[in-house]
């Protein structure tokens, strides 16, 4: 497979990884840099900021993808530039945050995931306030921004979904689950359909934006399962992973699943991301190995980039 | 049966360990145990400790070989004010690969302070660059966010309004100084009135005396400097009350272990060295003792504290009140109250938790302790577990992914989390009830725990074992005499470190242990008779239970579940335990006053106005 041409990409690849192997605790030295990393040609990768072991997840400002939100475990980092400057954007009192997503329709409006809670914040970051009223085990995995209106917000939290549509004052359980609920997706093609992927509930689907959910049949609870994506281009294909649960994807709208974990070193599979740019194109990340990519939708694995990665996210950020 | 186990020599298995020259009194023969009464005598003797401990640190600075010249040489030498250039040129090769996140940062930090009047322009420039570029993580725990906002106080005090494009973090000086001053403050409100989270470690005693130092000796906001000098008194009083001839004993919130079975092993000891004088440093002064010892001449131990630690008339029972670390997940409460009870005499100390999970990974819930005359290589401690690991315990205390923890745990220093055979740890299957010297422990566990069994560490160090047909256990520690009560089926299992495991295979479980003095007996004999003759009810089914009149008379009903009783009172552990309450330390829960009292002498430490109050009675 030849390298993408980087001007064919609308999409810059940013991965949230430790490369610094299980052994890794704060106060202990890795030979290699772990945080953030950018690719522009989908084969090259190139680390930005600083070398952190826990960073979690990453988010962008849709109205100026330049600037890149992202959770990890000192609070939220922001950067204006694509990742050439950081700002902590949080203080003292909010650790760990694991997730961060900006109102399309508001974007100086940003919501993150943290354990004790909810964050949010209305001058893009500058500041925070938490805002979680309602919940009682709060701590929140996943938070999700409804794009298409201001101040519509899903959280996952550790025993259930939450729906907030004043803009965090108030939130209301419209899913209980009996663990934590580790990714909420809205469909790029449809906007009223959500995919969750849950620790202990199996994945759950919802047609109405989030205010009712089904669980998703053919789709084990007994697995944590890590996180579920869109294909952004083709409104039929899903893909989920999950601790043992391997990649499995579908193509007819979540009906029915495939194992695509053959060719993977191990079902114990991190995240796993599709590409928007390139079709057919699926990446996964298992436990402590390579990150491996897929030009047949997870038929066929080939090894992309290091050697034992813990990869946390896999986000697509618009060049434009 | 009667076994005696040969004692192992200590020095045979260090002596031939590199580094230990130059540390005298890691070598030398156990100091003496009595208080030293001239004040100025007292004095001389913790200053030349502390220059003991630089002169051996500078020493392994290896002349002409800057790869020998690591930070805590370097804070050694400037301390001893020696060596500057040869410092300040390694400084700036040190600057260029920093690592280790906040400790890297406590270190510089100090060569920093000490390094005022001292490094070259381009030494300071190098760490000055380090502060900008490297980005050390803020961690993850109480003892991480110390360090970490600590020396962020001091680094931004020294560096006073630079902007954003001067700090790894995009914050300006002010920034940090106001967010440092924040969380420390709020750390010592919640340390003060509820109690620490990271309680009585062995290790950690480290990570918070060392930055209190630095802030007491270093800060110049006379409210943060005070703030460092009374958290300094009030971790130490927190530390003495609970030591055995400078050893650490009862429950920690955190060991290790090695130190679970070698109590005196720790870094705690070093402080016990430095400013009790009561027992051998641990080698290489416990590591981090070298930071503290740079500006230990700055601390003055109060005399009350002192003598807490070295100067008791009688045996007495210590209640405390701590609290768990944070829980995220598997808990309606953020910090759940831990309450802890310590008995000390002078041949041994008894003390405990109320059991539970009260924190991850490395809990210790009790142990009794005996006073040995040269604690090094001993294993001077007994105690019974139950082994517990799971995914719901880390999902609780850590913020991460259920899966994987178990087995990196495991990697990342705590190898024996996901054992069998392990001796450290808490279990949600277990609950403890200490009155006196006299413990119960009780289980039922569940069949979905990893294990349905209980642990208890036999040590090498045990003059005497024997089996008895009462179904107890006697043993002699020392000068103490020991009776432990499995209560269901054991067998036995050698462990490597020497000693043996009783494993007691069974879901309905528990342990008794009885400890007293041998001098109170004429005998072995009549010790063992006394206690076949206290009054025991143990029942199993459907739920653990003991009735036992402790030799000390008390009768101690407990039943797994329940609310323990003494004497026919039901034991309230909300209402009847304070933050501090004993002989020598007392405090209300949320009052941030601690009094600390010692025959005569008395001292106030009350963070609500930021006073020190000494008296003394008449």
């Amino acid at each position: 497979m030849p390298a993408v041409a980087a001007a064919e990409l609308k999409h810059d690849l940013y991965v949230c990884t430790n490369l610094s192997g299980q052994g890794s605790v704060m106060g202990r030295s890795g030979p290699v840099l772990s945080g953030l990393y950018r690719s522009s040609d989908r084969e090259n990768f190139e680390h930005l900021g600083p070398h952190h072991i826990r960073t979690f997840s990453l988010t962008y400002d849709p109205s100026d993808p330049a600037r890149l939100y992202i959770a990890l475990l000192d609070g939220i980092l922001r950067t204006p530039d694509r990742g050439q400057t950081f700002r902590i954007v949080t203080s003292w009192d909010m650790t760990e945050a694991k997730s961060i997503s900006v109102d399309a329709q508001r974007p100086e409006h940003v919501y993150a995931g943290i354990p004790d809670g909810i964050a949010v914040s209305h001058d893009r970051g500058q500041t925070w306030t938490r805002m979680n009223a309602g919940i009682r085990r709060a701590y929140t995995e996943s938070i999700l921004v409804d794009r298409t209106k201001e101040g519509r917000v899903l959280a996952g939290t550790e025993k259930g979904i939450f729906l907030t549509e004043d803009g965090a004052r108030t939130w209301r359980l419209v899913q209980a689950t009996d663990k934590v609920t580790y990714s909420l997706r809205q469909s790029p093609h449809d906007p009223k359909i959500f995919f969750a992927v849950t620790s202990a509930d199996g994945a759950l689907w919802s047609t109405d934006r989030g205010v009712t959910w089904k669980r998703i049949a053919g789709i084990s609870a007994e697995r944590t399962l890590h996180n579920g994506e869109f294909d952004p281009r083709n409104a039929q294909r899903l893909a989920y992973c999950g601790w043992g649960a391997g990649v499995q994807v579908s193509e007819d709208g979540g009906k029915t699943w495939n194992d695509r974990t053959v060719g993977l070193p191990k079902r114990e599979v991190w995240k796993v991301a599709i590409d928007p740019d390139l079709p057919d194109r699926l990446y996964a990340a298992p436990y402590l190995e390579p990150l491996y990519v897929s030009d047949d939708f997870g038929r066929t694995w080939r090894k992309l980039q290091w050697e034992k990665a813990t990869v946390f996210d896999l986000v697509f950020v618009p060049r434009k | 049966m009667k076994i005696f186990i040969p004692l192992v020599s200590f020095f045979t298995l260090v002596a031939a360990g590199c580094g230990l020259r130059a540390q005298p009194s890691f070598l030398a023969p156990p100091p003496a145990t009595a208080p030293v009464e001239d004040p100025a005598m007292r004095r001389d003797q913790y200053l030349a400790r502390r220059m003991e401990v630089l002169r051996w640190r500078a020493s392994l600075a290896t002349p002409g070989d800057p790869a020998k010249l690591g930070l805590a040489e370097i804070a050694a030498k400037l301390a001893l004010r020696e060596d500057a250039e040869a410092c300040s040129a390694q400084i700036v090769e040190l600057m260029k690969k920093p690592a280790a996140d906040m400790f890297w940062m406590f270190p510089v930090t100090c060569i920093s302070y000490l390094g005022r009047d001292q490094l070259t322009p381009a030494a300071k420039t190098a760490i000055r660059e380090a502060w900008r570029t490297y980005y050390p993580l803020r961690g993850d725990t109480e003892n991480h966010w110390v360090m970490y906002y600590t020396t962020m106080h001091l680094m931004a005090q020294l560096w006073p309004g630079e902007g954003e494009d001067r700090w790894f973090n995009g914050k300006t000086s002010a920034e940090i100084t106001a967010e440092s001053r924040a969380w420390l403050l709020h750390w010592m409100e919640l340390a003060t009135t509820v109690g620490q989270g990271e309680y009585d470690c062995t290790h950690y005693l480290g990570e918070y005396s060392i930055p209190m130092l630095f802030l007491a000796t270093w800060a110049k906001d006379p409210e943060m400097k005070q703030r460092g000098r009374m958290m300094l008194d009030w971790v130490m009083a927190d530390f003495t009350v609970e030591t055995l001839n400078g050893i650490y004993i009862g429950s920690h919130a955190r060991t290790d272990d090695t130190t679970v079975l070698e109590k005196w092993n720790a870094l705690s000891s070093y402080f016990a060295w430095q400013m009790l004088g009561n027992c051998p440093p641990p080698a290489a002064y416990g590591g981090w003792g070298i930071y503290f010892a740079t500006i230990a001449d700055h601390y003055d131990l109060p005399e009350v504290i002192y003598r807490i630690g070295t100067d008791r008339a009688a045996a007495y029972t210590h209640f405390e009140r701590k609290r768990t670390r944070h829980r995220w997940r598997n808990s309606d409460v953020r910090n759940a109250p831990v309450y802890k009870t310590s008995y000390l005499t002078k041949d041994y100390a008894l003390g405990s938790d109320q059991g539970g999970l009260l924190q991850p990974i490395q809990q210790h819930s009790w142990d009794l302790t005996w006073a040995v005359a040269d604690p090094r290589g001993m294993h001077n401690t007994i105690f019974s577990m139950q082994p517990f690991y799971g995914t719901d315990e880390l999902m609780m205390y850590f913020t991460e992914m259920p899966d994987y923890m178990p087995t990196a745990v495991t990697s990342q220093g705590k190898p024996t989390y996901i054992a069998e055979s392990k001796l450290l740890g808490g279990s949600p299957y277990e609950q403890i009830f200490q009155r006196d010297d006299t413990l119960i422990s009780l289980s039922d566990i569940p069949d979905s725990a990893p294990w349905k069994q209980i642990n208890g560490f036999f040590s090498k160090d045990l003059a005497v074992l024997e089996e008895d047909a009462s179904g107890w256990l006697f043993a002699q520690g020392g000068q103490t005499y020991i009776a432990y009560r499995p209560l269901a089926p054991y067998e036995w299992r050698p462990l490597e470190k020497g000693g043996k495991r009783l494993l007691s295979p069974h879901a309905k479980n528990g342990t008794i242990l009885q400890a007293a003095a041998a001098a109170e007996f004429k005998g072995w004999e009549e010790f063992k008779a006394k206690i076949r003759g206290l009054p025991l009810e143990i029942k199993l089914q459907p739920t653990p239970g003991v009735k036992f009149t402790s030799l000390r008379g008390k009768k101690i009903e407990v039943t797994y579940g329940a609310a323990p009783r003494v004497d026919g009172r039901v034991v309230d552990y909300a209402r009847e335990w304070k933050l501090f309450s004993g002989p020598y330390l007392n405090a209300e829960v949320g009052s941030g006053k601690l009094s600390i009292t010692h025959g005569r002498l008395k001292r106030v430490l009350d963070f609500k106005t930021l006073t020190i109050t000494d008296a003394v009675r008449p």
